[in-house]
């Protein structure tokens, strides 16, 4: 009696569409179904294919719409519909829908998956963890250097680090959503803005984590509106980590930076334009990154050089871009 | 005894509730007309049977049985050049002996022939109630017996024909091995039985737990046999050529393959073909597959166990053929 009716195939986005979605899932979420099983419920049910990627629990998943695993490197598309496990938190499921298709019960399949989704891993990966950025409560146990020391070698050990081994090396990671990770060898960066300390034995985790926190200061959101790395290490920054104990979060930042501000405010492309200069090794490189022509790239620095009221193509001025640039972000609230 | 129904696949399950407005467990005569008209027949409309150009399509008329109409044969043959002669695939479709046609559920065996090089043929064959058996099991050895006789025309190989049906038409491909055999004709090299239909007696302890439940339950199992066998159903004068479970022999049948899902009418009676299959000396690889409701691979093909389901046949098949 097989191929009598339909078979199970993206849905049709009419108006019973999401309780059927909504159905779909509760059933899987009721039963225990895995993750496999849920992004492919994501991928059959939009039709295209979905992906799961959880850095910091360990956690790739990537299904086709015709049900077949098919795990790929590489990053999520910003552009792709997408959701966060937990409110606030950074996208982590994803549907691989092209730009200009976009369907009206991808934003319930994304949800009820989403939700499915963190309940199994709550399940399976919340109490015991099984990579070390998993317990927040052990995590800060290992940071915080007023804990003692038994406890934050005991916390090590629950989370999977040997603190006897000499040649074990963990650095702190700060993200922008607060929540304090650790990176091990191998591990994934978590997405969105970071600050990463230096790798320190185990014990030395809370210098990594103070130095990863200020690190994250000087992190960009990596848009037109505020360029620049979106992860920074702490270990290259060097002397200029210093800046970071001269301008407090949310202070008045100095006269340069409220100068690149008022130029930003009259020329859209101004601090996509400066962060090049500032960060490419020559001028060429720098209109190449932003896709400009050489002579338009002259023409806009003349343009930022009579607003901002300093030379950027100077050796020195270059610095003081340099600098204003950098403070612009350690000024942030 | 107990009628505890095991659990369906949870992600069959899930599958299962979305698709339960479109069909339901039980079937009655009254039912059948309409499922002629319904949906099945938009759905094949849909499909693409020349799996992306892969494949010549061709519907050929050929002789049926004897003092009987003329049967169609749907025949897919690679559009590529063949390197020797082809194996063939003879299929059988479902449809619980009263609905289908020689396009229903052919895709599975497409899927095989794209993957091994082959050449498939599907029969068309008279259905029940308006025509009882023998007319369904006639029709059926009739384009086995031209299939075999006209496979080099088509680049078949007459020595490799493998005959292959899901549900009711792998009841009818179980009762095609049965005559075949006992009639001297063609000689297939393997049967592959998916969640066959084997059993008009419909008591056994599967079909009594599943009643009502999942895809094909006991009522609907009755529907089926009953428009095939009318009042003989489950009495004494069954012939095995219509319920393959009644013969007393299973002896020097072809290699066989047996799948069927733990949670599905058919499970008991497929398990007992296979076990009878080895009690007779012969060679048979039983697949059941847990929570798996009839069809299940045919509804959800995108479901884990549909993948691990096809798989397993593919895998069977490749090792059969011996490539």
């Amino acid at each position: 009696m097989k191929e009598l009716a339909g078979r199970l195939t993206a849905l049709d986005p009419d108006a019973g569409a999401a309780v059927q979605v909504i159905s779909y899932f509760d059933h899987l979420a009721e039963a225990r179904a895995g993750l496999e099983t849920l992004v492919r419920g994501a991928a059959v049910l939009a039709g295209c294919p979905a992906r799961l990627v959880d850095g910091g629990r360990r956690v790739r998943v990537r299904v086709e719409p015709d049900g077949t695993r098919k795990d790929v490197d590489g990053v999520p598309d910003s552009a792709w519909p997408s959701a966060a496990l937990e409110p606030g938190g950074v996208p982590a499921l994803w549907l691989e829908r092209p730009e200009g298709e976009p369907s009206v019960v991808d934003a319930v399949i994304l949800e009820r998956a989403a939700g499915a989704v963190r309940l199994v891993l709550d399940r399976t990966r919340g109490r015991a963890p099984a990579s070390l950025a998993d317990d927040p409560a052990l995590v800060e146990t290992l940071l915080d250097a007023t804990v003692p020391q038994d406890a934050r070698l005991h916390a090590a050990r629950l989370l999977g680090v040997d603190p006897t081994d000499p040649a074990v090396r963990v650095r702190a990671l700060a993200p922008s959503d607060g929540r304090p990770r650790l990176l091990t060898a191998g591990a994934e960066l978590p997405l969105g803005r970071v600050g990463v300390g230096p790798a320190v034995p185990v014990l030395d985790l809370p210098r990594s984590w103070a130095e990863a926190h200020t690190a994250l200061r000087f992190t960009a959101d990596g848009t037109a509106q505020d360029p620049g790395p979106r992860v920074i290490y702490a270990d290259e920054l060097g002397g200029i980590a210093l800046l970071a104990g001269l301008i407090a979060p949310g202070d008045d930042p100095p006269a340069d930076v409220h100068a690149i501000e008022a130029a930003a405010a009259a020329l859209p492309w101004l601090l996509a334009t400066l962060n090049a200069v500032a960060a490419t090794a020559s001028q060429r490189g720098a209109a190449a990154e932003i896709n400009v022509h050489h002579s338009t790239l002259q023409d806009r620095l003349t343009q930022a050089e009579h607003l901002l009221g300093w030379p950027v193509r100077t050796p020195q001025g270059r610095l003081r871009l340099q600098l204003a640039l950098t403070m612009r972000h350690l000024a942030r609230p | 005894m107990t009628l505890v129904p095991p659990p369906f696949d949870p992600e069959l399950a899930a599958a299962l509730e979305l698709i339960k407005d479109v069909i339901s467990p039980g079937l009655t005569m009254d039912d059948i007309t309409a499922m002629r008209e319904g949906m099945g027949i938009q759905m094949l409309a849909e499909l693409d049977l020349t799996v992306g150009g892969f494949f010549e399509l061709d519907e050929r008329t050929v002789p049926g049985p004897q003092d009987a109409p003329d049967i169609s044969l749907f025949i897919a043959r690679p559009t590529a050049e063949a390197v020797g002669t082809r194996p063939v695939f003879y299929h059988v479709h479902g449809g619980g002996m009263v609905i289908g046609d020689n396009k229903t559920g052919v895709t599975a065996a497409l899927d095989w022939a794209k993957e091994l090089d082959a050449i498939v043929v599907s029969v068309e064959y008279r259905l029940a109630p308006e025509h009882p058996h023998p007319a369904p099991i006639e029709d059926v050895y009739a384009g086995l017996v031209w299939t075999a006789e006209h496979a080099a025309e088509l680049g078949g190989d007459a020595e490799r024909i493998v005959i292959a049906g899901a549900s009711a038409g792998g009841g009818l491909t179980a009762a095609l091995g049965l005559l075949t055999r006992d009639r001297k004709g063609p000689r297939p090299i393997g049967q592959v039985l998916m969640c066959p239909m084997l059993d008009d007696r419909n008591d056994t302890p599967s079909a009594h737990q599943m009643a009502g439940l999942g895809v094909w339950d006991r009522t609907a199992n009755d529907t089926g046999w009953t428009a095939l066998l009318g009042e003989l159903r489950g009495g004494p004068d069954v012939s095995p050529y219509a319920s393959p479970a009644r013969a007393d022999d299973l002896a020097d049948l072809p290699p066989t393959f047996v799948d069927v899902g733990s949670a599905e009418t058919f499970r008991d009676e497929a398990v007992a073909y296979a076990s009878r299959i080895w009690q007779a000396g012969g060679v048979a690889e039983l697949h059941v597959w847990p929570g798996g409701f009839h069809g299940y691979d045919g509804f959800a093909p995108q479901a884990a166990m549909s993948q691990s389901t096809g798989a397993a046949r593919l895998n069977w098949l490749r090792r059969l053929i011996g490539e």
